[in-house]
This record gives structure tokens, sequence and C-alpha cells, in this order.
């Protein structure tokens, strides 16, 4: 029997070609100057991060990339080893001010956007600040102070919990729109569980919205956030992140298209179905009785009608 | 013999027969079973059937059905006209199984396949018993070389050859590749011709064809040693239920990827919310 | 120089150029970027059927659906323009390529709304509930 391949790792920049479904808003511009993907610091993580400057630095979008594991394009006549798909989206360059802003408020004092918004390690930081919106925006994170025809800002928690707060609503009213899951229970393709209450409740919504915006703030800023929203901390790790593991379920094997038997050959007799994966068979062991299928949960226009506690 | 609805679409199986003689239908009938193309690596796999009045075995011999093995395809293209001619008393049906059909039920069911599958000379009391258990009231005979005991069996075997002979010279190929060079000589994978045409005709991203059986070793082979390296998610057979749903998950994911580009920092604690595990979405911190 | 600096560049006069081109996501990885003869055994080989596409590749038989890109959105295929410079220098990436849809193919599953990439796709519509403005 001829040994497989050994599979070979896909080496630094061996592709260099990307396939990204991008906003359009980062390419209907007709100002001057090619749009630049630049690193920034993550607002949560610190870590070098990968963002996109729209011509003339309008707007700022960040890249994420579905990344999993046997895919390759076919790009018209051609192969791309590297099968991610990328999504350049939107991001609110506030976001990214922020760490910058509350580092410079530890002095106390009133300062110049262009002296605080500033980092040796990411030069492309100060760009930050030709965004439309950054300046518009920036009195809802910061106090403003003018003096003559300067501007001077200083960092403002209050106002930040404030626009942080409008922003997890919207979050969760964008989420109750759509059909993505929020509730506790373990997610898996073809069964839900089901609590008793049968919906996912206001808290859950909340706690999910703030857990999207968590990504893009300090840890810090999260907690107090969270005390914000009036939410208790949840104690064990268990409560607040439900497994995420996703079970691909396949359904029935895929039979061969003719029955063979019919020619009472034992050759093309019907294969006995394909090996169960492991979390096939974990979930086959689930007590199933109170589970609704995923499918039940795609009803058209079932609407969420969250009560007000 | 109209082979019109296979070249129309090859990639699924498809049913030929003949209309049905009036006299098999009021007398016993006697049938036999044989097939065609199972050990070449290309082209379709045939099983035919022939049955003609219990009455009128004997008038079989003097169609001249003996031994299809040892008949060039010239005579066995006479052969079965012979049959054809004889359609009031002699009835026929073929199955034709693509070689698409083949490569993908095979394959699917993760069989790793030797060449050649059915072994119609096992234990033939076996399978004449598991047979008339499954047809009572039916004479079941199974026996090795049934096609040179029995005419009918031979006339089955003629069928069945015929029409392979037939779909692999007429093969319309659904691919795009213009005319396709059809010397590939017999298609047994011994055969120099077939070799030589296999190694031609390889392409190093799509191997092959439809024409040709996939699950087939030879094919399989040559992939392997002459075309790029392609990796499936079922592949590693032996992994166990645990290194499958890490795999799933994140984390390592990422030993698959170069860490410096593309994807966050392994040594990174940060967990991102489930919304994004769950959908596969990570940040970047590079192109 | 912590190497942060470096910009990647996109050649944005190369979108008016780029071609609508036809992508399909396919569930195995082939170690390889290159021409591939796509038109001639693949795209001439899919059935469409009512609910899904089938083709086979080497020999596996695969289920496919075509998926748009959200509102708002279209996809673009970039390139690399000088592939072999470092990380540290400034690089330029071009369009070379657009499309608004997408086929994808799974290995045996059919196609349907609990594929991940298909999930993924829920993304734009919340980054802009994330990332829009907040009215005053």
């Amino acid at each position: 029997m001829a040994t497989k391949k050994k599979r070979t790792p896909n080496t630094q920049n061996s592709s260099s070609s990307w396939v990204a479904i991008t906003a359009e808003s980062a390419i209907d511009t007709h100002k001057d100057g090619d749009p630049a993907f630049v690193k920034l610091r993550h607002p949560s993580t610190d870590a070098a991060s990968l963002y996109l400057f729209s011509s003339g630095d309008v707007g700022l979008y960040e890249v994420k990339a579905f990344t999993e594991d046997c895919h390759s394009w076919f790009i018209g006549q051609a192969v791309q080893r590297d099968g991610r798909l990328l999504y350049i989206t939107p991001m609110d360059p506030l976001y990214l001010m922020l760490p910058y802003l509350v580092k410079a408020a530890t002095e106390g004092k009133f300062q110049p956007l262009d002296q605080v918004v500033m980092d040796e390690e990411f030069p492309a930081c100060s760009r930050l600040l030709g965004c439309t919106r950054s300046l518009s925006s920036v009195r809802h994170i910061a106090e403003e102070k003018e003096v003559g025809s300067q501007k001077f800002h200083r960092y403002s928690q209050e106002k930040t919990l404030q626009w942080l707060n409008k922003k997890v609503d919207r979050i969760a009213a964008a989420l109750r729109r759509t059909n993505i899951s929020v509730g506790e229970g373990v997610k898996s393709t073809t069964y839900v569980r089901v609590k008793a209450e049968s919906d996912a409740s206001d808290e859950d919504y909340l706690r999910y919205a703030h857990g999207l915006v968590s990504e893009y703030i300090s840890q810090d800023l999260s907690r107090a956030l969270l005390k914000h929203l009036q939410l208790p901390e949840l104690l064990s790790p268990k409560e607040t992140e439900p497994p995420s593991k996703k079970r691909k379920l396949s359904e029935l094997p895929v039979e061969a298209a003719e029955d063979f038997s019919k020619f009472n050959s034992s050759d093309f007799a019907r294969k006995p179905p394909k090996k169960m994966t492991t979390a096939q068979k974990t979930l086959a062991k689930v007590d199933k009785s109170g589970m609704k299928t995923m499918s039940s949960f795609f009803s058209p226009k079932v609407k969420v009608k969250a009560e007000r506690k | 013999m109209d082979l019109g609805d296979f070249e129309a679409d090859n990639s699924v199986s498809c049913r030929l027969t003949s209309e049905v003689p009036d006299v098999c239908r009021s007398e016993d009938c006697c049938l036999g079973i044989d097939e065609a193309g199972r050990g070449p690596v290309l082209g379709p796999m045939v099983y035919g059937i022939c049955y003609c009045p219990v009455s009128r075995k004997e008038d079989l011999k003097s169609l001249k059905v003996a031994d299809s093995k040892t008949l060039t395809e010239a005579e066995r293209e006479e052969l079965f006209q012979n049959l054809s001619d004889a359609k009031d008393y002699v009835g026929w049906a073929l199955q034709i199984i693509s070689p698409n059909t083949i490569s993908t039920s095979m394959l699917q069911s993760g069989v790793q396949l030797k060449e050649v599958f059915v072994d119609t000379v096992g234990p033939a009391e076996k399978y004449e018993e598991k047979l008339s258990q499954r047809f009572p009231g039916l004479e079941v005979t199974v026996r090795p070389k049934a096609d040179s005991l029995f005419p009918i069996v031979s006339a089955a075997s003629i069928c069945a050859k015929v029409a392979r002979d037939h779909s692999v010279k007429g093969w319309g190929f659904t691919e795009d590749l213009g005319e396709v060079d059809k010397d590939y000589g017999s298609g047994y994978p011994g055969d120099p011709k077939t070799k030589a045409w296999l190694l031609k005709f390889l392409d190093p991203v799509f191997g092959y064809p439809q024409f040709i059986r996939f699950s087939w070793s030879t094919a399989k082979r040559l992939m392997d040693d002459k075309g790029f390296a392609v990796y499936w998610e079922d592949d590693d057979e032996e992994e166990n239920g645990e290194r499958a749903a890490a795999r799933m998950k994140n984390t390592s994911m990422l030993t698959y990827f170069k860490s410096s580009t593309g994807s966050t920092a392994p040594g990174n604690a940060h967990q991102s919310h489930r919304f994004f595990t769950e959908r596969r979405l990570q940040g970047l911190d590079a192109l | 120089m912590s190497g942060h600096s470096s910009v990647t560049l996109v050649q944005w006069s190369t979108l008016g150029e780029a071609q609508r081109t036809a992508v399909h996501l396919m569930p195995c990885e082939i170690e390889y970027n290159g021409p591939a003869q796509v038109s001639q055994y693949l795209t001439s080989t899919i059935k469409d059927r009512k609910q899904e596409k089938t083709v086979s590749f080497r020999g596996r038989g695969l289920r496919g659906a075509e998926l748009s890109c959200p509102q708002g959105y279209t996809g673009l295929v970039l390139k690399d323009v000088n592939p072999n410079a470092s990380d540290q220098e400034d690089r330029t990436v071009k369009v070379s390529s657009t499309f608004d849809k997408l086929t994808y193919w799974n290995l045996e599953t059919p196609p349907n709304s609990d594929d991940t990439l298909v999930m993924s796709m829920d993304w734009p519509e919340l980054a802009e509930a994330i990332h829009g403005a907040v009215e005053d």
C-alpha cells in the first residue's frame, strides 16, 4: 500500500492572495490616496492587529478571517491553497482611541487629541484622528474643552459607560432581529437544549451583547460596564460561556445512488453506515427529550417577545 | 444497443432493458447473471441479465453464446445481434454503473478498495443458499465459471460486455477537455497502454475525468505520486475522537497555520467570544 | 524597530479593471497555488439540482450551494504585487477579481444553514451594531 504523503504546513506568504468580503463603503470613495492595511494595537488584547483605512483615512475597518481546516479556493482558473475567507467590516475608531485616552487620564489634564492618540510601536495610530467619526464622536467618551480654536479632551468614564450602554442596547436589539442563539445550553447543529422558559431572556441578550462589546474594550472597562448594566458577575466560567463546541452532524450517510442489492451480489449490498464520530456518539447518548430541532428555531417571523422584568 | 441515456449523462448509473418477450410472461423462465468491467480502472461496470423460457434453453446453444471470455469484441457484437434477433424468446436487462458512482460511493464509504472487488467465484454454496432463501420458489445455482457452463449466463455476459464496450468507446466526456485521446487500451491497470494513458492524462490538480475510477488504487497511487497533495478533513482515520474534537476548536487549528502571519498569536490567552469561535472567525495580525 | 509600521496599500485603481470571477470554496486543502483547469474539470461537470449542486473532485462526491455576499458587501480577491517583499517593507496588493457570490462545497453533508461558513455571514450585520455610530 502506498504511504500517504505527509501533510506540509502552509509556509509564510506562499499564497500572496486573499479572498475578502468587503464593506462597500470601504470601496466607494472619491478621495485621493489608496486604502491601506495597517497594524494597530488591539484595544482589548494589546497585540498587533490588522485594520484597514479607506481612502483618505475617512473610514476604519477591521479584518477578520473565517478560518477552518482543510479548505482551499478555486478562483477562476486557479487554485489558492489558503482557504480562509476574510471579512473587512466597519470599525468604530473610538474603541481604538479609548485606551490612549484612558492612559492619558492618569495625568488628569485636558490634552489635545493628537498628543494623546499616539503610539511609538504603531505609528499608524495617529491616522485614527483622520476618520470622519473620530473627532465628531469623541465627545461620547471624553469631556471637551475649547480654548480659542483648539479643542482639548479628557477621558470621562461616566460618558464612556453611557456610550457603551447604548452600544450594548443596539447590539441586543440586533441579536433579537437575527436568529443568533444567545441562550445557555449546548449548541449543536440539530438539537438545541431548550430551557424551561423556552426562550432566551433579556439578561441572556444583555450578557451576550456585553460579551461582544468586551471584545473591543479593556478587561477593566468590561467589568465596569457589567456593573453599570447591573448584571452581576457570574461566578463560574461555565455559566458565562456555554461550551462552544460545534458539533457537525451528518444526516444519515449518503447512500449509493443505485440500489445494487437488486443484483444479488454481496459486494454491492448496502454498506454499513459510516462510523460515527465521537461527537455524534456523545450526542446520541444525550437525553434529547425536551430538545427542539434546530429547524424549529428557523420558522419565519418568530419574534422573541422580551419581557420587561 | 442504444446507450443514448447513458451517453447523455454518464455520471450516474443507468438501466437498459429489452422488451419482455410474450412467451416469457406465460412460461417458466431461466435467468443468467454476469458482469463486465470489474477489473478495469476506467469506464463503467455493467451487470447483465439474460432470460428465456426453460423450454428453449437448448436453443440458446444454437445462438452460439458459449464461452464469452474467449471471444473478440467483434465476435461478441455478432452474438449480441443474434440474441437481439431472438427477441421472441430471449430478453435481457443491463445495469450500467458509472465510474463516478463507483468512485463516489466507494470512496465515501471509507473502505480502502482492492482492485478486484467482486468475487463471484467465492463460496458458491453460501451464495446459493442465501439467494434461495431470499427468493423462495426460485432455483438458484451459483457456480464458479458459470458463463462457460450455462449458455444463459454466457448470454448475459455477452450483453454486459457489449454494453461496456460500447460505453467505453462512446464515452462522452462531460469535462470540457476537447478531443480526448481514446487510446486507453483494455482499461485493466496491468495493460501497458492503459498505464501509459493514465500517466499521460493525469492532471495534477483534478487527477482524471470522471471516466476513471478514482477508488482504484492504480489511479489513487498515481495521483498521490504525481498530483498535488490534497488533504480532506476525514483523511486521518486513526484520529481518535478527542483529537478530532480538538481540531474543531480554535486553538489547535492554529497548529495548521503559521502563527506569524494570519492568525492571532498562539501564546495569547485571550479567548474570543463564542459568537466568533462558533463561526470560525479570527482576528488577523497581518495579511 | 518593532515592525508594526509597515503598511500594505491597496491599488484601488485596479478595482475598475478587475473581472467578476467564479469562486469555489472546497472542503479539502490543495497544496498548490497556481493555474488549474477549473472550468474544464469542475465547472463543466457540476449538476445543478433544486436544493443543491453536486460535483465530484478526485473521485469524492461534493454537495454545494451558492451564497451571495451580504447586503452592502462585495467580494474581492486581493493579490500581492510583490510577494517576495519582506515583512518590514511596505507592500502593495491589487484587486485581481471581484465576486458577488461564492459556491461552497461540503464533503458529505448537504449544505444547510448550520454550516460554519453560512453562519460566519452573520458577522457583517452584527458588526454594524457593534461599530455603527451611536445616536446622541
